[in-house]
């Protein structure tokens, strides 16, 4: 009976600590295809994207040149996008294909473990949405739809756009 | 008295009659077969995109099978659009 008051006592704090809403993003600190180091941290201020994808998952891949457009278009609002490849995959093969879709934002190879750090979720493309704080907002399974970016990343990009314009009308006071 | 009982149930049953023939006359089911859904991961996509398009109200995936079953309101979307719905997905609608 303890032991399974406990077992679902650990089930429940997982699920809810294991990357859900609300929680700190885990440090994640990879290596980009060009040989670069990526660091979460850097990009404290910035609503952060991390799709974890793979070459072998046609949604990741269907997705992706709507990604280089989202990125491309809110860059300047804030928005960095960070692909995160699922599994070891070969780096000539992930380079490869990036360059082809000339994709803007780092590409990082990952593992399935750093996948779980961010989310207990299986489904591919998974992309965890981080906003300027550092938190993690939630994350959407399956292809990243226009509606679900206008509903969940649009605002946090927003904010600070309304911050500035704040500070702005305030200096010229 | 009786005859009045009888119109007012022949009147009831047309106009339920006309209202069931109403809401479901547009309703329709048909079963895609998708080539490429080797990953149960990566098939939820399908779903989402067609639970996402206006007209679809269910869509079952089975990658196992190879098909999704979708139920969809004819008059709001044809099955040309879901087809190219599931395309968009990165997977490919079997001819």
């Amino acid at each position: 009976m303890l032991r399974a008051a406990v077992f679902i006592f650990v089930v429940v704090v997982l699920s809810h600590s294991a990357l859900g809403q609300g929680v700190k993003a885990p440090s994640l600190t990879l290596k980009s295809i060009e040989g670069r180091t990526v660091r979460l941290s850097d990009y404290r201020g910035q609503v952060v994207l991390i799709n974890f994808w793979a070459t072998w998952c046609p949604p990741c891949r269907a997705e992706m040149p709507d990604l280089v457009k989202l990125q491309r278009e809110y860059g300047k609002d804030g928005l960095q996008i960070i692909g995160v490849t699922y599994l070891p995959e070969r780096q000539a093969h992930v380079r490869r294909f990036t360059q082809r879709l000339k994709v803007n934002y780092p590409i990082v190879i990952g593992t399935r473990e750093t996948k779980a750090r961010f989310s207990p979720d299986e489904t591919l493309p998974l992309t965890v949405i981080i906003d300027r704080e550092g938190t993690i907002r939630g994350s959407i399974a399956g292809i990243l739809l226009p509606e679900e970016f206008d509903l969940q990343i649009k605002p946090l990009l927003q904010q600070r756009a309304s911050e500035r314009e704040t500070n702005h009308v305030q200096k010229n006071k | 008295m009786f005859r009045r009982i009888s119109n007012f149930a022949v009147a009831c049953a047309m106009v339920l009659t006309l209202g069931l023939t109403t809401a479901f006359a547009a309703t329709k089911t048909t079963t895609i077969r998708v080539t490429g859904m080797k990953c149960n991961q990566c098939s939820s996509s399908v779903a989402k995109a067609l639970k996402a398009t206006a007209g679809v109200q269910e869509a079952e995936v089975s990658f196992e099978k190879g098909q999704v079953v979708i139920t969809y309101d004819d008059e709001k979307v044809t099955e040309a659009k879901l087809r190219e719905v599931i395309n968009s997905t990165g997977f490919k609608v079997a001819e």
